[in-house]
């Protein structure tokens, strides 16, 4: 039961992780290839805030996503005026940079051998409510002016432009948000697991996301969580071994870019279903 | 001092051979190939599995190490190849959107990384030293033979590649197709052919540098990583830009050695990365670049 | 919403681009008063789309001006511009795939949209209401070019006649004081340019705006402009009322000089 209670805690924290990719690289179009670095400045920021002056969570998480959110303004503002490509590439770098810095300021984040004490404030419940707030926050977006330009943006950044769409800005913005929204899984992560390390907070993690999201098909939210209940979930009950496991996901992804590019939900979204749904005139199913 | 610099260029010509690996394919697809890091991590398996099996007390010193690094260009370029074949065919002829070629790209990176780890990472591996004498006295001041073959090298391999682009049909195919592949096509060029040939050659130096790497450091799953040096020496020296990516890799270089001296290694890829922002900032088109636009 | 008659004079003067070593633009120059209908014709590779992206900001001028209602735009972000008042459609249609057709023209109109992100991501009621607004106008939009019933369909699903309209409604939704039209009956049948002429008349009767197109069918020129502009390597070659620019001898030869 300990078990199971487990895989759905890190599940929840997965699909909040996910839900920032998902703004990131199915709204923006944007490629994060650090993501997972905004979750460790999350989780780090909390945790060393509690550990040094015993403040409460709630505080500890408002300050851990709101420094996940500076950090994302460090990356974001020299790169939303270029070229697509270099988001993922800073970002790489970025995940890089932090992990060197966490590994090698011992002193204050206990270095590669981790950061140890951290009280345990987190369980399912909080979990399963903090997925829901997040999840409504980000369907709201998606489903504001922000995510209808966001998408315009995606498929065509200088048409958006001529509509008067202030690209870079909501490129930034959108970008800060995800931030913020990952850096609070990682404040989840550290108070659920009480140990956090470097190593945890890799590029594969951001990867990994990044596999999700495109799984459940870039243009659906639902999607997206789907496949990150699945992904994640499926193969620790399987008890895959991890490598095993990302080997049958580059697979996956591999056949789906081939032969079904837009992932397997397409851009279908749950909230079809208590729509009136018209029939769709000419839509490719 | 002088040493320090030798030792700096040593340094860049490898992050140079990966930068070139990368701007090729980045030149001719617009994109940023990040399964090149998993090419250099294979080969560098690739090459020292070459010596245990294959070489192993037929040949030594110089002649191994050519054997080596020749074993390892030719899976890097049959890897490579294949990846274009996996990843990217079906993606040109469906043109999908650059989204796609770079979850493509990821993964398959990934995919060649655990394929490692599953087969290869629960033993510790590691190059033999090729050479024996240490070092040479020139100048007054000793550099490691490892370094200047290293460096020499990675000369012929650029050169070599060089001499392909601007001096040979298929280098212009190449460089027309990094051009404009709708109007190459028209033109009557075979593009399947030249994006194959670019993935060989890219893949081929990715072979080499990956040998490079796992001399400097020992074999482990994750040494493509390292690939990262490569983005950044072609974000300083512009994005798509051989030529930049060269004077890029080679700062690099210079400038980490500089930087292990006062900060130590743990820390460089914090100061790479400022280097990289600064660099985005203040000239985004790179040393040698004019911005390449996104396609209107 | 209805501009009026005395807004949207846009005024270009001494234009130049060039891309590398090619001259593209070369001091070229043209005026629309408020409320006239102006058409740039040339032949192809003349210029004119490079003379609309200098308007529009897609690419900064090398030199020269572009002045909306006496305010200087050259070197303004592109949406910037778009938001001072100029429209525009594409020579290759750039619909937003990813959106429906309505929110195709919403998303137009959505940098007017005036709740903030908080808002928008608690979808509070002013949210709400401002998107139920923007819809119910983005329907009168489509209704005007003749979409209705299609709102939900994907842009990209609609035949080519179609989505010429559509790139026509969205331009509106930017509440234009000057909308540009590149080549807008491209690929249109001749029933279909016809009505596309009527819509035009009609939209411009309705909004009064002021309208610049580029168009190659003389059809289209003769029967929409009350004013010509005639470039040809990049340069301006001739201007005046239709039927004169029609007759000058210039003008003839180097439409013949281009089908040689």
């Amino acid at each position: 039961m300990d078990y199971i209670y487990s895989i759905l805690t890190l599940t929840g924290i997965t699909m909040i992780g996910v839900m920032g990719t998902f703004m990131v690289t199915g709204l923006t179009g944007q490629f994060s290839f650090g993501q997972a670095a905004f979750m460790a400045v999350g989780g780090y920021v909390s945790a060393m805030l509690t550990l040094k002056f015993n403040l409460p969570f709630p505080v500890v998480a408002l300050v851990g996503s709101a420094a996940a959110m500076l950090t994302g303004l460090l990356v974001g503002l020299p790169t939303v005026r270029l070229r697509r490509d270099y988001i993922s590439l800073v970002t790489f770098g970025f995940g890089e940079a932090i992990i060197s810095v966490l590994n090698n300021s011992a002193q204050l984040t206990g270095g590669a051998e981790g950061l140890v004490g951290i009280p345990k404030r987190v369980d399912l419940a909080l979990v399963a409510a903090s997925v829901a707030c997040c999840l409504f926050l980000v369907a709201c977006y998606k489903n504001s002016k922000y995510g209808r330009q966001c998408l315009a943006l995606r498929t065509d950044e200088l048409a958006a432009r001529s509509m008067g769409i202030d690209v870079n800005r909501l490129k930034l913005v959108t970008f800060l948000f995800a931030s913020a929204i990952t850096g609070y899984a990682g404040a989840l992560y550290a108070f659920y697991a009480q140990y956090l390390e470097p190593g945890y907070f890799n590029w594969t993690v951001s990867a990994e996301w990044l596999i999700i999201v495109f799984v459940g098909g870039i243009n659906s939210l639902t999607g997206a969580m789907v496949s990150a209940v699945i992904l994640t979930s499926l193969p620790e009950l399987l008890r895959f071994a991890s490598a095993w496991r990302i080997l049958i996901y580059c697979i996956i992804v591999l056949l789906i870019i081939n032969f079904r590019p837009n992932g397997i939900f397409g851009d279908w979204e749950i909230n079809r279903l208590w729509k009136k749904s018209k029939p769709v005139k000419g839509e490719k199913a | 001092m002088l040493q320090n610099i030798f030792f700096g260029l040593s340094l860049g010509a490898v992050y140079s051979l990966i930068a070139v690996g990368f701007a090729l394919v980045f030149n001719i697809l617009k994109f940023s190939n990040f399964s090149h890091g998993g090419v250099m991590s294979f080969t560098a398996y690739a090459g020292y599995f070459a010596y245990i099996w294959l070489f192993n007390g037929r040949i030594e010193g110089i002649l191994m190490f050519v054997a080596v690094v020749f074993t390892a260009a030719v899976v890097g370029a049959i890897t490579a190849v294949a990846i274009e074949r996996v990843g990217f065919r079906r993606l040109r002829r469906n043109q999908s959107p650059v989204i796609y070629y770079f979850i493509s790209s990821i993964t398959l990176g990934i995919l060649l990384e655990n394929i490692i780890t599953i087969f290869a990472s629960s033993n510790f591996y590691s190059y033999p030293v090729f050479f024996s004498s240490k070092n040479i006295e020139l100048f007054g001041t000793s550099f490691s033979v490892a370094d200047f073959v290293t460096l020499i090298f990675s000369a012929v391999a650029l050169a070599a590649l060089l001499f392909v682009l601007y001096r040979t049909k298929l280098g212009l195919g190449i460089r027309t197709v990094s051009f404009d592949v709708n109007t190459a096509s028209l033109m009557g060029i075979d593009a399947n052919r030249v994006v194959m040939a670019t993935f060989a050659m890219s893949g081929a130096l990715g072979g080499i540098s990956g040998v490079f790497l796992g001399m400097n450091y020992s074999l482990y799953p994750q040494l493509g990583q390292l690939v990262v040096k490569g983005f950044v020496a072609s974000v300083i020296g512009g994005l798509g830009n051989i030529t930049g990516a060269v004077i890029g890799a080679l700062l690099l270089g210079i400038v980490e050695v500089g930087l292990i001296g006062m900060v130590g290694s743990g820390l460089m890829p914090a100061f790479v990365f400022v280097i990289m922002l600064v660099f985005l900032l203040v000239r985004p088109q790179g040393i040698a670049g004019k911005i390449v636009q996104e396609k209107a | 919403m209805n501009a009026s008659s005395s807004l949207g004079l846009l005024q270009a003067a001494g234009l130049c681009k060039a891309f590398g070593g090619v001259k593209a633009v070369e001091d070229f120059s043209f005026e629309a008063k408020p409320g006239e209908i102006v058409g740039i014709i040339g032949p192809n590779g003349a210029g004119k789309t490079t003379a609309f992206n200098l308007v529009t900001g897609v690419y900064t001028p090398d030199s020269g001006s572009v002045v909306l209602d006496g305010v200087e735009l050259a070197g303004w972000r592109q949406d910037s511009i778009a938001r001072e008042g100029i429209g525009r459609t594409f020579q290759n249609i750039r619909l937003f795939k990813g959106l429906s057709v309505l929110e195709n023209v919403m998303t137009a109109s959505d940098p007017y949209a005036s709740y903030n992100f908080f808002s928008a991501i608690l979808s509070m009621p002013g949210k709400r209401a401002a998107d139920r607004q923007a819809a119910e106008k983005a329907r009168e939009y489509l209704n005007l070019v003749g979409l209705s019933g299609m709102e939900d369909a994907r842009p990209e699903s609609l035949p080519y006649g179609l989505q010429r309209k559509l790139e026509l409604a969205r331009a509106l939704a930017i509440r234009p004081k000057v909308i540009l039209l590149d080549e807008p009956a491209a690929g249109l049948n001749p029933s279909e340019v016809r009505e596309f002429i009527d819509l035009v008349k009609r939209l411009h009767e309705r909004f009064n705006f002021t309208i610049v197109f580029i168009e190659h069918r003389m059809e289209v020129v003769m029967n929409l402009s009350h004013k010509l502009f005639v470039m040809s390597f990049g340069k301006l070659l001739a201007s005046g009322e239709p039927e004169e620019v029609r007759r000058n001898p210039e003008v003839i030869e180097a439409y013949i000089g281009e089908e040689e």
